[in-house]
């Protein structure tokens, strides 16, 4: 995988792929020349930016550890009755 | 035959923190969060035989923590007209106006963030719950669970490629849901 231009549908699932910090040097390489040539991908991208600054925002919360143990447990338990 | 085969074994670790994060936006209580997801679990496994195939183990379990929620919902509020008295946080003989603490609160910026952030939180997962079953459950843990792309691909049994078309085509589903969901309410 040598080229360095891309298409607009690769260009999105490396957006995508940015937003979860998943892409090499070369891949980001690709991914930067694509937008600066390409409005209608640079606008998907900030699209694709801004909703995961709004799914940072939300502060999910996970069950523990130890949590889980509880409920896996008492899950165990009543499939072994 | 059931459409859809339950496999509780792994409920907890599909399902856990999907189903408490449902449940402590809509109930700001992490203990109780755990028991109403641990009770859901446990009422699923009982109604187990019951179960149709018709919907998808994630749809049927939250259809069982929602009225889990609303069943909560219903004591609190039996507890609250028993006895609703709020109490101010300051003692008689402090120095204190109950309108300045009401106002207090209602100029703090993060009420509101913490609303908003409520609200789409409820949006979000209304959003989630729309996509198709394999496009949530992988959204989720990657996105929330923060799992890693081996794990999950072992998981579902398919190639990093396929989940990140999958993640790309689930965002681009609830970015759309969510601009009718949420952004054109504002």
């Amino acid at each position: 995988m040598g080229r360095i231009f891309i298409t607009c549908e690769d260009a999105n699932i490396l957006s995508t792929r940015h937003q979860y910090d998943d892409l090499n040097p070369k891949e980001r390489f690709r991914y930067k020349v694509h937008h600066s040539h390409c409005p209608q991908c640079k606008t998907i991208d900030k699209r694709n930016k801004l909703f995961t600054s709004k799914l940072n925002c939300l502060g999910w919360k996970y069950l523990t550890v130890g949590q889980k143990s509880l409920i896996k447990a008492a899950v165990r338990k009543a499939l072994s009755r | 035959m059931p459409e859809v085969k339950l496999e509780p074994t792994k409920w907890v670790d599909r399902y856990g923190d999907y189903l408490y994060n449902f449940t402590i936006s809509r109930i700001n209580d992490g203990e109780l969060a755990q028991d109403l997801v641990s009770e859901t679990f446990l009422a699923g496994l009982k109604s187990a035989v019951n179960f149709q195939g018709n919907s998808t183990e994630r749809t049927w379990l939250i259809s069982i923590l929602k009225r889990k929620i609303i069943d909560q919902y219903r004591k609190a509020n039996s507890r609250k007209g028993k006895a609703e008295v709020r109490m101010s946080y300051l003692d008689s003989d402090q120095n204190g106006d109950w309108l300045e603490e009401q106002a207090r609160d209602l100029r703090n910026p993060t009420v509101e963030d913490q609303i908003e952030q409520t609200e789409l939180g409820n949006a979000l997962n209304a959003c989630i719950a729309k996509l198709p079953e394999r496009y949530a459950t992988i959204f989720v843990q990657k996105t929330i669970e923060k799992l890693d792309t081996e794990f999950i691909c072992k998981e579902h049994n398919i190639t990093p490629s396929n989940l990140w078309v999958i993640i790309h085509r689930a965002r681009v589903q609830l970015m759309d849901c969510l601009r009718t969901e949420w952004y054109e309410e504002d």
